[in-house]
């Protein structure tokens, strides 16, 4: 018998992995449209800064559910201990919050004038959208938990998976809002191809750092789901797709589907082996 | 027990025959406290269980085979030399000659001399024959006196009957009816016995495990005669530890809330024996030993009973004290076979469940069904005052009227409880008890008061004495001064008391320090002799509750003397002069206790020497060792010596007898039971009795206690965080019975008897294993008897069926006492 | 800061009576708990929010073959180095001034990270208030000169209750006691303040490996790999950042250049 204890975390939490997920790759991926781009780059900071805003919404809310007294959330602020990522982690998805609204509301109405504030912001934003983004795996491993304390590079994948779903979230936007063409829409495709191989040789690094422990998701119930969903269909294919489909448009959407899939897959088979 | 809890820590050897560190852990810290000096601990049990897990040696043996094992152990002492050889010939009868005619169960077959019908019919054994024991008896000389042989070689002397006797209880017959392997046997006995003698003590434990039988009473006085033989009562780290088995049972025999004697073991006249005072004091008190003075005791009881209605021109109230009407018995048992009987007509349960708690409780249940009315009072609804709800009962046809009445648990009043070391402490009222709970005694006082108004002026003779009786303590009726009821039972001066020269010693209505201070002409008042002392008067003329006294031990006193009050007189270890030899030393100075001080001062200034040492003599203080009888520690019995040789009515040598259902012949003798063993006829089927060897039963069973659990559990299945303790009501099977019958560990079984059947949860441990009897493969299993069809709705494990509904109508002879830890049942996969 | 107080059990000496199990129930008002079936006499398989002090029987036959019934009465070990401590992000649970851990009920929002932090698995979320429970020491009594209620009541003396640096050499001896009396798989378990987390304030005296008893050979901090797990992060950042920045830089080309900033 097993004597360590499971947190008892199940799908509220891995929603929220995923969704802060999106929300600090989608806010980095605005920061550097904004900071790296064009001008013709301004549809994607402007989504990449509203849904993170939105997203971060979404995620406190997610949060103070999962609490066992929800309405003592405010107790997180209670304590500011660095060395323990759900402290920082609630410090940090506040500050981050204060971040993304700054930033989304000078990308609707700051104009050009506020143009240089809003990427100097965003610049120091994104370190905190990184945070969020990878903070959840780091706070895994720092627990007794077997498979999820031998993990070193929980936080560094789900830091690549954030963002290349943000990016994936970002472009199925501009798709069904009619940017697919756009320079912009490219861009963010071509960063996240990227961001998708790095988060391929990163899941194969944890995996192979795991050794027999990753058995929990790489053997046993979870295993289709990890294997079929989402390194097939959730890296592999997007992949395959985004290369072939540069021309089919649909395709295109389509695998930034599956990228999405395939990120809430990832949370929830790592979640849920201890849950 | 004969012993003090406390002193076990200075034993050498500690022999657990029962299941001690669960059911007396607080007494059992001794134990461990022992084993940190080096002490060798052996637990003696058909189970392995939370004593052996603390144990050198477990040893496991079947239940019901206690007397062969001590037997054997008798014999190996006497065959290897390893008796107290000084001990024996000067402090016991061993070396007393015995009646040529007596001759011991080997060379009769597995009886002794003297067993005859008695024309009384019937099939209970216990009516159709008995023992003659005519030649049960001591030679005398010229003068009366028993002759002896301190040599201990003639074949008449007890010691030399006593090896014959148990010539036949060799290790391998201690294999074949026990199921010990021999070399285990052999280690044990080398163990035990070479930790006793004059260097080492050895103490030997029990509780119900060998009292619970049909040969109940011989297997302790064969535990008695093992440590007599080794030398080890009244001795520091020695002794006979009797471990009761409730927290106040002691209290309730010391006060003899039983049919058969009065308060202080005195004996219960007999209404045709006994027609007067005079009669009954010349029938009943031996020529010798401390005994020699119950008559101070019976009339100064008298005198408490009766207070100033009780003169010498009225026998004291003897005529109105009821008697027995004959020499028959009125046990638990025999209660409820009249009662189903329809005999009884009314019934008080105070603080009794026998719905669950008694032998055959299915036929208690169906007996209770029979009375007019039934009154019951208890801390909860216990199943007894719900009997007609029992599972299998018919409520419709139950025409009892039953009365529950609250009553208040300790806690919630003042009081004394005496616990096994004959401890008596004080208990204060903690809250007090809401509502219409009433503690007993306000119950009882209050209750007589009532009746004695409703019988005032009553002319008939059998009212009398009930008016006379005596029954005010204190100015408020509802709330009996419990001190004033100590010190009723501690005794008091009836009037003024005044020596020979006048100066007066007991002011009028003063507590007794002693009883030897207790007259038979009606001047002191006591209702319970043995407890004299536990209330004294203060210099300030106050009365002091020693029972209330917690002076913990020190270096000094390691016996604890200033905490509570131990009977009798404050000794802590009895018939301690045995601890110091002929001379009145200490046998040994490693074990030395009390001993004789020629030099300190005596009786009277004139004189000198006294006996001193780490606890107050169980002797005449100043009685020298080289004086008459100052070499006789065993001051209670007429002949002032330990009793190898002790005629009871089922023999003066314990002998091994089955329990009354046994898988397996006597493999000793051709005598199967105890030939005197009492077995009710019930009528309706209600007491049917397996053959011996039965098929239908083939599995020895056993019923037990848990720690965490009381008795028939009133006082912990009411309780969530004692009832949570267990999942549900369990038995405990062997890995290799279950795999005979594909139980697996935690499924439903039926375990059934020819009384009954009950459904518990299977425990399959390791803990329990089959016995080889005599080369054959005999199962035993262990079920616990706490539960009941009462308990906690939210807690469903804390109500289950009642064990007692397996066990039979069947007892020792001596003091009817159920046979419960031996008996045969079958065993069913799942719920039958 | 106070001398810090210490609880060792000495499971040498237990007789696996529970009394320490009820005194605990007792003390802190502990609610009605349905037992689970375990096998044995033991009542719950592990610590709940209702269970505290839990009393282990562990069935296991010595090397030559002889039965032997383990008794072990399991606390929580109040760790010199705590994972619940450190993981609990509101402050509820500390460390008193005499060492001992506790958790604030009227801090707790139940997050459940310090349940998952424990690895001892002593730390258990509570349904019905939504906060976590554990021992707590008998705070309340160790504030008024008292020691806990499990070791006040043990008939044995096996749970005993003083400070920290004179039941370590009082276990040491007892060791060595044991060991000479032939115990030879006898060992201290968190008597030793350079040992794993520190030391433990509840440490035992255990007949066997640790492993027998459920318990972890060597217990880690589980907070001991944030830095390392933080700093592959950061790696990760700076691979993804750089992919970013290089797919979003104006090289010019088929859709004209605005120039790159």
């Amino acid at each position: 018998m097993e004597f360590v204890k499971t947190p008892d975390w199940h799908l509220l939490i891995v929603w929220y992995f995923f969704i802060g997920g999106i929300a600090g790759g989608a806010y980095f991926t605005a920061a550097v449209a904004d900071n790296f781009g064009s001008d013709r780059d301004r549809g994607v900071f402007r989504i990449g800064y509203t849904l993170a805003l939105l997203l971060i919404g979404l995620c406190g809310i997610l949060l103070i559910l999962d609490l066992g007294t929800p309405s003592r959330f405010m107790n997180m602020m209670g304590a500011f201990k660095f060395w323990d990522p759900m402290s920082i982690g609630a410090w940090m998805l506040g500050v981050f919050g204060l971040f993304a609204f700054l930033s989304a509301a000078l990308a609707w109405v700051g104009g050009e004038a506020r143009a240089p504030l809003r990427r100097k912001l965003s610049l120091l934003g994104t370190i905190f959208g990184f945070f969020l983004a990878s903070y959840t795996g780091v706070l895994l491993s720092a627990t007794a938990q077997p498979f999820w304390s031998e993990a070193r590079l929980m936080g560094a994948l789900f830091l690549a998976s954030g963002a290349s779903t943000g990016m994936a979230a970002i472009s199925l936007l501009l798709f069904l809002s009619g940017e697919s063409g756009g320079v912009g829409y490219r861009k963010v495709k071509h960063a996240d191809r990227f961001a998708m191989v790095v988060e391929l040789v990163l899941l194969a690094a944890f995996l192979g750092l795991l050794g027999s422990a990753a058995a929990p998701i790489t053997s046993g119930t979870f295993a289709p789901l990890f294997w079929g969903g989402l390194v097939a269909a959730g890296l592999v294919l997007p992949l395959l797709l985004d290369l072939v489909g540069g021309r089919v448009r649909v395709l295109g959407g389509l695998a930034a589907v599956l990228v999405l899939v395939g990120g809430f897959i990832l949370r929830y088979v790592i979640v849920m082996a201890r849950a | 027990m004969t012993t003090n809890l406390i002193d076990i820590q200075n034993s050498d050897v500690i022999m657990a025959t029962s299941n001690f560190a669960e059911n007396h852990p607080v007494g059992f810290q001794w134990v461990m406290k022992a084993k940190e000096r080096g002490a060798k601990f052996i637990h003696v049990d058909p189970r392995f269980t939370r004593t052996s897990s603390v144990a050198d040696v477990h040893v496991p043996l079947r239940s019901g085979t206690n007397i062969a094992f001590f037997g054997g152990l008798i014999s190996y002492a006497i065959q290897n030399n390893l008796y107290f050889k000084d001990y024996v010939v000067h402090y016991t009868n061993a070396s007393f000659l015995i009646d040529p005619a007596f001759k011991t169960a080997t060379d009769g077959g597995g009886l002794f001399t003297g067993l005859e019908q008695t024309g009384k019919g019937g099939n209970d054994p216990h009516v159709a024959q008995a023992y003659k024991r005519d030649s049960w008896k001591y030679q005398l000389d010229g003068e009366g006196n028993p002759k002896r042989d301190l040599t201990l070689k003639d074949p008449s002397s007890v010691f030399q009957l006593m090896k014959r006797h148990y010539s036949r209880y060799t290790p391998e017959m201690v294999e074949r009816i026990c199921g010990i392997p021999k070399d285990k046997f052999v280690q044990v006995a080398k163990l035990y016995c070479e930790n006793s003698g004059p260097e080492k003590t050895g103490t030997i434990t029990y509780a119900l495990n060998l009292t619970q039988h049909t040969n109940g009473v011989q297997n302790i006085r064969a535990l008695c005669m093992l440590q007599i033989l080794l030398g080890n009562i009244g001795r520091p780290g020695g002794g006979v530890v009797a471990l009761r088995g409730h927290a106040n049972v002691q209290g309730a025999t010391d006060l003899e809330l039983l049919y058969h004697e009065l308060p202080g073991y005195l004996a219960m006249p007999l209404r045709d024996l006994h027609p007067d005072l005079k009669t009954y004091l010349e029938k009943v008190t031996p020529k010798g030993g401390f005994w020699v003075n119950l008559p101070k005791f019976m009339v100064s009881l008298l005198k408490a009973f009766y207070g100033d209605a009780a003169t010498k021109d009225n026998e004291f109230g003897y005529q109105w004290l009821p008697k027995r009407a004959s020499a028959d018995a009125y046990s638990h048992q025999h209660i409820f076979v009249d009662m189903y009987k329809g005999k009884i007509k009314g019934f008080l349960a105070d603080g009794q469940n026998p719905a669950v708690g008694g032998p055959n409780a299915k036929l208690a249940r169906a007996a209770m069904g029979k009375l007019d009315w039934l009154v019951v009072k208890d801390i909860f609804i216990t199943e007894t005052a719900e009997f007609w709800k029992a599972p299998g009962a018919s409520a419709k046809d139950i025409k009892t009227e039953v009365f529950f009445l609250p009553a208040a648990p300790a806690a919630e009043k003042d009081g004394s409880l005496t616990n096994t070391m004959r401890l008596i402490q004080w208990h204060e009222k903690a809250v007090n008890p809401p509502g219409d709970v009433t503690s007993d005694a306000e119950f009882f006082v209050s209750l007589t008061k009532r009746l004695q108004k409703m019988y005032a002026g009553s002319k008939k003779e059998r009212d009398q004495g009930f008016l006379a009786a005596s029954f005010t303590y204190g100015d408020d009726p509802k709330e009996p001064n419990m001190e004033l009821v100590l010190k009723e039972v501690n005794g008091f001066a009836t009037e003024e008391i005044t020596d020979k020269d006048g100066k007066v010693v007991y002011k009028k209505g003063q507590a007794l320090n002693s009883f030897a201070h207790m007259t038979d002409d009606g001047k002191t008042a006591g209702g319970c002799w043995i407890y004299t002392g536990v209330t004294v008067e203060g210099p300030d003329g106050k009365l002091v509750n020693k029972a209330n006294a917690r002076k913990p031990a020190d270096e000094k006193d390691y016996l604890a003397h200033g905490w509570g009050f131990a009977w009798p007189a404050n000794r802590r270890i009895l018939y301690n002069r045995a601890s110091a030899d002929l001379q009145g030393k200490p046998w040994s100075e490693r074990k030395k206790l009390i001993w004789w001080d020629p030099e300190a001062p005596g009786a009277k200034p004139e004189e000198k020497g006294k006996w001193v040492g780490l606890d107050v003599p169980d002797f005449n203080a100043f009685l020298a060792p080289d004086a008459k009888n100052g070499d006789k520690p065993f001051i209670m019995r007429a002949d002032l010596v330990g009793a190898f040789f002790g005629p009871l009515n089922d023999g003066p040598f314990p002998e091994h007898y089955e329990p009354v259902e046994s898988p397996t012949r006597n493999l000793l003798s051709k005598q199967q039971n105890n030939p005197v063993v009492k077995i009710w006829d019930v009528p309706d089927q209600q007491n049917n009795l397996a053959p011996v060897g039965s098929s239908d039963f083939p599995y020895v069973i056993t019923t037990y206690r848990l720690t965490e659990h009381h008795l028939s559990g009133v006082m912990s299945r009411y309780l969530p965080m004692l009832a949570e303790l267990f999942h549900s009501h369990f038995a405990e099977i062997s890995h290799e019975l279950a795999a005979e019958l594909g139980i697996t560990n935690g499924e439903k079984i039926t375990v059934s008897s020819p009384r009954g059947k009950v459904h518990v949860t299977a425990m399959v441990t390791h803990r329990l294993k089959p016995f080889l009897i005599d080369g054959k493969k005999v199962h035993q299993i262990g079920v616990p008897w706490h539960w009941g069809y009462n308990g906690i709705d939210a807690l469903p494990g804390s109500k289950g069926d009642i064990t007692n509904d397996l066990s039979a109508t069947v007892a020792d002879p001596t003091v009817y006492i159920q046979e419960t830890k031996a008996f045969v049942c079958n065993i069913k996969k799942g719920v039958v | 800061m106070a001398r810090t107080l210490a609880m060792f059990t000495d499971t040498s000496l237990c007789i696996g009576c529970r009394a320490c199990q009820v005194a605990c129930k007792q003390w802190n008002e502990l609610p009605l708990e349905q037992p689970e079936w375990t096998g044995g006499y033991q009542n719950q398989s592990h610590f709940t929010d209702k269970t505290y002090r839990l009393v282990r029987f562990i069935e296991k036959p010595k090397p030559d073959g002889q039965l032997q019934w383990l008794l072990m009465s399991d606390v929580c070990k109040h760790c010199a180095q705590a994972g619940c401590l450190d993981a609990c992000p509101t402050g509820a649970i500390y460390r008193t001034e005499f060492g001992t851990v506790d958790i604030n009920q009227d801090l707790c929002n139940g997050c459940r990270y310090c349940v998952s932090s424990c690895p001892f698995g002593v730390v258990s979320f509570n349904h019905d208030t939504g906060r976590a429970n554990k021992c707590t020491f008998c705070n309340d009594r160790i504030h008024n000169g008292l020691g806990p209620a499990c070791a006040k009541t043990c008939p044995t003396e096996s749970i005993q209750f003083g400070f920290r640096d004179e039941l370590v050499p009082k276990a040491e001896k007892r060791l060595a006691k044991l060991k000479e009396m032939g115990y030879t798989g006898a060992q201290l378990y968190g008597a030793d303040s350079n040992g794993p987390l520190g030391g433990l304030n509840a440490f035992f005296l255990l007949l066997d490996k640790p492993s027998t008893y459920h318990l972890p050979e060597k217990p880690l901090l589980p907070q001991r790999n944030v830095l390392v797990d933080s700093l592959l992060s950061v790696g990760s950042a700076l691979l993804v950042g750089v992919g970013a920045v290089m797919a979003f830089r104006d090289r010019g080309g088929k859709e004209g250049g605005d120039g790159v900033r």
